[in-house]
C-alpha cells in the first residue's frame, strides 16, 4: 500500500477572537490558507480532485464551507469539496477523510483543511422569538402584525451566544471547562500545575515565533488592506506566574482551578495540507514534508472528555507496534493544562511516561490559541515542520474531542 | 435568392421572421424596408390574420439598427429626411394593424430595430444577457429617425426617455421589463411558442397592459419643461457643446410628446436630415467603423491559436500593478501579485479595493462578489507561485536597471510557457527582452491611467517577440474588456511618444509667459477631455518628466524637456497625488498654482489657436515619423489609439482624420513658421508629411 504523504501544509495566523481577523469570516480564512497552499506548491488547481475542511460552527450564510473554500481559491467548479466535523479534532478528520479517500482510490490529490472563526459564531434568538418572527412575516395585516409584536415576552430578548451552546456538550450537560474542573478534582490536579504549565507554553511560543513563520501566510486585512496579519497574537512574551494565580476561576468561582489562562484561548485561523500518495508526489516533483504512518480515534466519557489523549495514544501504539521511546516529537492539545496533565498522569501510570523534553516543544493551544474546527490540521503541520527542522523520522499528534473521543495521528519521515 | 424578410401564416397567426441571409445580422437597409412594406401589404389584404409576430432568427440578434453604410454617404439634408420619412411610413403601417403585433425580441435591438419594436403593439424577449435594447443614434451624432423620439415616450414615459436616449443609453432585458420597455419576458428557449400564446391571449382579451408609471414632476403641469431643461444642462455638462445630437434630442423628444404623431415625425425626420450630414456625425460614424475595425482586427495573427490566461502574476504593487490586479481579478482570474515587502503589496490590494467602489456604487457588482473577486489576488513578496502562471505583467518602477533585473528574475522562476509582459510606459521593450532567457515570451502590454476608465492597450512587440505571445496578449486585453493596438517597440511606443512631446510644448508655452489656464482652456476648447496640465497632475508631473527624459535620451534635441517640468517636479509639486501641482486642490476644487507662475517671469499671451496648432500638429509630425519609422503601419491604429489611449477627441475621427480635414499643407506651413519662429527642430516637418504633400495626398488616401 502507498505511503500518504503531506506535501506540503500553510496556514493563516492564530489570531484571538475579536481582534484582527474579526471581520473575516471562517471561509475567507479557510480560503487565505487554501490558495496560499496552491500557490506554495505551484500546483496545477485542476489535478485538485477534493477539498475536505474540518469545521466545528459551520457558519450559517457558508453552508458547506468546504465547497465556497474550494471556489474561492480558484479550484475549477467540476472538483468536489465537503466539509467534515469532528468537533476539536475536525481538522483531524480532514487529514484522515482524505487519506482514507485516497488509499480507496476514490480521489489522487486533496486538499485538506480546517478553518473557524470564533469571533463570528452567531448569536441566536429564543426559539419563542423566531416562531414569533415566522408568524410575523404570514401576516397579512397591520393589525394582526401589530398584536404579534405585542406579545414579544422580556425572555425573548435574552440572546443565546452560539460560542458557549458550540463548547458545551448536550448529553453530559456539561461546558468544556467543566469537564475540566471534573479532571482537576478527579486527579488531583492543583491551580499551581496548570499556571505552570500554561506559562511554559507562553514561554516555548514566544520563543518559536521565527520557526512558526515558516508556517504562516500573513493576511491582509480587508476591507482596506493596511494592517497585516503576520504572526499568532496569543503568547504573551511577558506572562508570569503571578500574573495567572491572580486570574478568578471561570468555569466554577468558588471550588474551580480552570481559569482563563491555563485553559486555550477564543481563537480565529485556518490551515491547509496537500496530500497525496508518495509516487504521485514524485512524480510531481516533491519532496513532501512526511508522510502518514497511521492514525486512530476512541471514544471516552463525554464527562471526561480531556482524557481523549490517555486512551487514543497506547491503542494506536498497539495497533502500529511501535514503542513510546521511538517516537521523537509529540503534540498534545491544551485544550486545557488540566486535561493535559491528567492525560499524561493516567499514561504515566498505565507505563506510557511521555518525556515533556519532546512535548509541544512549540507552545501549544494555551499560547497559540484553539480555533477548534482548524487545530487538528494545525498541530499536524507544526509537528512535521518541526521534525523536518530537526530532521526526526516519527512523530505523533493527539487531541481531546469534546463529547468524549480521543484522536491521533502518527507521522513519519 | 431567399430574402431579407418573410413571413408565414400558421393558425391564423403571421410571423414576420428577420434573416438576412447576406449578413451576419439583420439591419434595416433600404431593401430590407422595401421588402417588410410589401410583406406589411400582404398581411394587411389577409383579412384571416388575427395577429402578427416579428421575429429574427439570427443568433442574439434581432435587429442591430439602421445600415449605418448607407447613412454615412448621404449628403443632403432632404435625402436624409427622405430616408427618415420612408421608415416612418412603413413603420406607421405596422403600428396601424388592426390586429395585436408583438415584436419578439431575442437579443440585440437597437436604433432602428428598437423603433420596429416600438411600432408593435407589444414587445416580448428572453432572459439571454444578449438581449439588449437601445436608441444609440446619438453616438453616431444622430437622432432615432424611424419614429423612435415619439414612440418610446409613450412606452417607457418621458423622464424615462430623456434617461435613455440622449445618452444613447442600452438596457439589459430585466431593465427593459422594469421600465416597461417590453411587456413579458420569456425563457429563450421557448420565447417564440410563448409569444404565440400570449398573442392568443391578447387575441381573446384577456391581457390586460399596464400602463408606465409618471413621476409627480411628469404630472405637475410645467413639469415636462423642467425635466428637459434639467436633461438639456446635464447633458450640456457632458458633451461641452461638441455634440449637438444629444441636445436636438431632447428638443425633438419634448416638442414632440404633445404633438400629433404627424407632426412629430416630420420635425424627427428633418432633424435627423440637418445632423446626417454634419462633420460631427461622419467623423463619429467613422470613429464607428474604426472601432468595429479593431474590435475583430487580427493583425494578421488570425492563424495563432493564443493561450488561454488561468492564472497570471504581477511584479510591483503601485498604483498600475494594483489597477492591473483589480481589472484582471474583476474578469475572475487569479492574480498572484509580489512586491518588495508587505506594506507595498498591501498597497496594490487597497488599490484594487478602492476601485471596486464604483463599480459597487453602479451595482456592476454586488458586494459578495468583490468579496470573491478580491480573494483571487494573493499577496506575496516571494515569487512562490508564479511558476505555473501563464502571464506576468511587470509593473515596478521606471528604472531600465531594475526591469532588466525582475526579467532576469522572471526568467529563471517561470516556467517556460510563461509569457513575460512589461507595463513600462516608454522604455524599450527589446532591452528587457535581451535580459531574459526566451525573447520570444518578452512583450510589452502597457494599459494607460486611470486602467478602469482608458480603454486602451498597447501590445508592444520587439523583432523576437513571438506570434504566439503577440495573439496572446491581444486575446487577454480583449478577454480584460481592453482594445489592443500592436506596436513595434520604440521608445514612448505610439501614444506617449506623441502625448509626451504635447505636454512639452505646453511646458514650453508656459515658459514663455502663457498662463496655465489659457492653455488648458484653448485644448479643452478643441475638445481635448482635460487640458495638458491637467492631465499632467493627474498623471504625476514627476512621471511625466521621468517619461520625457527617457524619450529625450532617446530622441534627442527634438524632444528636450522644457525647464520647467524639471523645476516644478524639483519643488516637490508631482500633481494630484500630493495635491498640488500645476492646480492646487483642495476637496474637490482646483486652482492654479501660484508657486508654478512665480517660477516665470515673462508675460506673454499666445492666441489660443496658435497653442493649439502648436500642440496638436507636433504630434502630428511625429505620428508621421512613426508611420514612416513603421511603429505603426496604418493611420488607423494611431487615430484609435489617441481617441481610447488619451481621449483625443471623437467627432474629429482621430488625430490623422483631423490633420487631413486641416490639410497637410496648411500644416506644413505652420509648422515651418514655428520652426523659424522658434529656431527649434521640433517643428521641423518630417518626411513622411512633406512626401504627402508633394504627392498631394493626405494620411487616408
Amino acid at each position: 500500500m502507498s505511503r500518504i504523504a503531506i506535501v506540503n501544509g500553510i496556514r493563516t495566523p492564530l489570531i484571538k477572537a475579536g481582534t484582527l481577523f474579526n471581520n473575516i469570516p471562517a471561509q475567507n480564512l479557510g480560503t487565505v490558507a487554501v490558495r496560499e497552499l496552491l500557490e506554495i506548491t505551484e500546483l496545477d488547481p485542476n489535478l485538485v480532485d477534493e477539498v475536505i475542511i474540518g469545521t466545528v460552527a459551520n457558519p450559517p450564510e457558508a453552508a458547506n464551507i468546504s465547497r465556497i473554500i474550494s471556489l474561492q481559491s480558484g479550484i475549477p467548479n467540476d472538483k468536489t469539496a465537503y466539509t467534515v466535523s469532528r468537533n476539536c479534532a475536525s481538522g483531524f478528520e480532514a487529514i484522515t477523510s482524505a487519506v482514507e479517500k485516497i488509499l480507496t482510490n476514490r480521489s489522487q490529490i486533496i486538499i485538506a483543511g480546517g478553518t473557524e472563526s470564533m469571533s463570528n459564531i452567531p448569536i441566536l434568538w429564543h426559539k419563542g422569538l423566531q416562531d414569533l418572527f415566522a408568524k410575523f412575516y404570514k401576516a397579512k395585516t397591520f393589525w394582526a402584525k401589530l398584536s404579534l409584536l405585542s406579545k414579544i415576552k422580556p425572555k425573548y430578548l435574552r440572546p443565546r451566544i452560539g460560542l458557549m451552546l458550540g463548547l458545551t456538550d448536550p448529553v453530559c450537560g456539561l461546558n468544556m471547562g467543566q469537564t475540566a474542573e471534573i479532571l482537576a478534582k478527579e486527579f488531583g490536579i492543583r491551580r499551581r500545575e496548570q499556571d505552570e504549565f500554561a506559562l511554559e507554553s507562553h514561554k516555548k511560543a514566544t520563543l518559536a515565533k521565527d520557526k512558526l513563520a515558516q508556517e504562516i501566510v500573513p493576511v491582509f486585512i480587508p476591507p482596506e488592506y493596511r494592517r497585516i496579519a503576520t504572526e499568532d497574537n496569543g503568547p504573551r512574551p511577558k506572562q508570569s506566574i503571578e500574573a495567572l494565580s491572580k486570574l478568578k476561576p471561570f468555569f466554577d468561582r468558588y471550588t474551580g482551578t480552570v481559569t482563563a489562562g491555563n485553559s486555550s484561548q477564543v481563537t480565529d485561523g485556518a490551515t491547509a495540507v496537500l496530500l497525496m500518495t508518495e509516487e504521485r508526489a514524485h512524480e510531481l516533483g516533491y519532496s513532501p514534508l512526511g508522510y502518514i504512518k497511521d492514525y486512530g480515534y476512541t471514544g471516552t466519557d463525554p464527562s471526561h472528555m480531556g482524557l481523549g489523549p490517555a486512551y487514543i495514544i497506547p491503542k494506536l501504539l498497539n495497533k502500529t507496534g511501535i514503542n513510546l521511546s521511538q517516537i521523537q516529537l509529540i503534540e498534545i492539545n491544551e485544550a486545557f493544562a488540566v486535561q493535559v496533565l491528567a492525560s499524561l498522569k493516567i499514561l504515566k501510570s498505565e507505563g506510557f511516561n511521555i518525556n515533556t523534553e519532546i512535548l509541544n516543544v512549540n507552545g501549544g493551544a494555551i499560547a497559540l490559541g484553539h480555533p477548534v474546527g482548524t487545530t487538528g490540521t494545525r498541530l499536524v503541520l507544526t509537528l512535521l515542520k518541526e521534525m523536518q527542522r530537526r530532521n526526526l523520522n516519527l512523530g505523533l499528534a493527539s487531541l481531546c474531542i469534546g463529547g468524549g473521543q480521543g484522536g491521533a495521528i502518527m507521522v513519519e519521515k | 435568392m431567399q430574402k431579407p424578410v418573410i413571413w408565414t401564416k400558421k393558425d391564423n397567426i403571421a410571423v414576420i421572421t428577420f434573416d438576412d441571409p447576406e449578413l451576419k445580422v439583420n439591419v434595416l437597409s433600404t431593401p430590407v424596408m422595401k421588402c417588410l412594406a410589401s410583406i406589411l401589404d400582404e398581411i394587411e389584404a389577409d383579412s384571416t390574420v388575427k395577429g402578427v409576430l416579428v421575429t429574427s432568427t439570427k443568433q442574439d440578434i434581432f435587429i442591430a439598427g439602421g445600415d449605418i453604410a448607407e447613412i454615412k454617404d448621404i449628403t443632403t439634408v432632404s435625402s436624409g429626411m427622405t430616408k427618415a420619412k420612408a421608415g416612418q411610413v412603413i413603420l406607421n403601417q405596422l403600428a396601424n394593424f388592426k390586429v395585436p403585433t408583438i415584436a419578439v425580441i431575442n437579443g440585440a435591438a437597437l436604433g432602428g430595430g428598437l423603433e420596429l419594436a416600438l411600432a408593435c403593439q407589444y414587445r416580448v424577449a428572453g432572459f439571454s444577457n444578449k438581449v439588449i435594447m437601445g436608441l444609440p443614434e446619438v453616438r453616431l451624432g444622430l437622432i432615432p429617425g424611424f419614429g423612435g423620439t415619439k414612440r418610446l415616450p409613450h412606452v417607457i414615459g418621458f423622464l424615462q426617455t430623456l434617461t435613455m436616449i440622449p445618452a444613447g443609453k442600452i438596457v439589459p432585458a430585466k431593465k427593459a421589463l422594469k421600465i416597461k420597455l417590453v411587456d413579458k419576458l420569456f425563457p429563450d428557449e421557448i420565447l417564440t411558442e410563448e409569444a404565440i400564446s400570449f398573442l392568443k391571449q391578447i387575441i381573446n382579451k384577456t391581457y390586460k397592459k399596464s400602463q408606465p408609471k409618471k413621476t409627480f414632476l411628469e404630472r405637475l403641469p410645467g413639469g415636462k419643461i423642467i425635466i428637459s431643461k434639467i436633461a438639456i444642462k446635464k447633458t450640456l455638462k457632458k458633451t461641452k457643446g461638441f455634440y449637438p445630437a444629444p441636445i436636438k434630442a431632447i428638443e425633438v423628444i419634448s416638442k414632440g410628446f404633445g404633438d400629433s404623431l404627424e407632426k412629430a415625425l416630420l420635425r424627427e425626420a428633418e432633424v435627423f436630415g440637418n445632423l446626417v450630414i454634419t462633420e460631427t456625425a461622419k467623423n463619429l460614424i467613422k470613429v464607428f467603423f474604426l472601432n468595429e475595425k479593431y474590435k475583430h482586427h487580427d493583425w494578421g495573427l488570425a492563424d495563432i491559436k493564443p493561450v488561454s490566461i488561468s492564472k497570471s502574476g504581477i511584479v510591483g504593487a503601485g498604483v498600475m500593478g494594483g489597477a492591473i490586479a483589480w481589472l484582471i481579478s474583476r474578469h475572475n482570474i487569479p492574480v498572484r501579485m509580489k512586491d518588495l515587502n508587505l506594506p507595498a503589496v498591501a498597497k496594490g490590494l487597497e488599490t484594487a479595493r478602492k476601485m471596486y467602489r464604483y463599480p459597487l456604487k453602479t451595482k456592476k457588482v454586488k458586494p459578495h462578489e468583490v468579496d470573491f473577486k478580491m480573494g483571487l489576488i494573493s499577496g506575496t513578496t516571494s515569487y512562490k507561485g508564479f511558476y505555473n502562471t501563464n502571464i506576468v505583467i511587470e509593473a515596478v518602477v521606471e528604472n531600465l536597471k531594475i526591469k532588466e533585473n525582475v526579467f532576469k528574475e522572471l526568467s529563471k522562476i517561470t516556467s517556460p510557457k510563461t509569457i513575460l509582459a512589461t507595463n513600462t510606459s516608454s522604455l524599450p521593450v527589446t532591452k528587457l527582452a535581451n535580459a531574459s532567457k526566451d525573447p520570444s515570451k518578452i512583450v510589452g502590454m502597457h494599459f494607460f491611467n486611470p486602467v478602469d476608465r482608458m480603454p486602451l492597450v498597447e501590445v508592444i512587440t520587439t523583432e523576437q517577440t513571438s506570434k504566439e505571445t503577440t495573439a496572446s496578449i491581444i486575446a487577454f486585453a480583449r478577454q480584460l474588456g481592453k482594445m489592443p493596438i500592436v506596436v513595434k517597440d520604440c521608445t514612448g511606443f505610439l501614444v506617449n511618444r506623441l502625448l509626451l512631446p504635447y505636454m512639452n510644448e505646453a511646458a514650453y508655452a508656459l515658459a514663455e509667459g502663457n498662463s496655465i489656464e489659457q492653455i488648458d482652456t484653448a485644448l479643452t476648447s478643441f475638445g481635448m477631455p482635460m487640458g495638458p496640465f491637467t492631465l499632467a497632475d493627474e498623471i504625476g508631473i514627476d512621471i511625466c518628466y521621468k517619461v520625457a527624459k527617457i524619450l529625450e535620451d532617446s530622441f534627442g534635441s527634438r524632444m528636450a524637456v522644457a525647464p520647467i517640468i524639471k523645476e516644478v517636479t524639483e519643488l516637490g509639486l508631482f500633481g494630484k497625488k500630493t495635491r498640488s501641482g500645476f492646480y492646487i486642490y483642495k476637496g474637490k476644487k482646483k486652482k492654479v498654482n501660484p508657486n508654478v507662475h512665480s517660477l516665470i517671469t515673462a508675460r506673454k499671451k499666445t492666441p489660443s489657436d496658435i497653442l493649439k496648432k502648436r500642440l496638436i500638429y507636433l504630434m502630428i509630425n511625429e505620428a508621421g515619423l512613426i508611420l514612416e519609422e513603421g511603429i505603426v503601419t496604418e493611420p488607423d491604429t494611431v487615430d484609435i489609439g489617441m481617441i481610447f489611449g488619451t481621449g483625443f477627441p471623437p467627432f474629429t475621427a482621430g488625430l490623422l482624420r483631423y490633420a487631413d480635414s486641416v490639410g497637410i499643407k496648411n500644416i506644413i506651413k505652420d509648422l515651418k513658421y514655428f520652426h523659424k519662429e522658434f529656431s527649434n527642430e521640433r517643428f521641423k516637418p518630417c518626411n513622411y508629411l512633406i512626401k504627402l504633400a508633394e504627392n498631394n495626398s493626405k494620411f487616408y488616401s
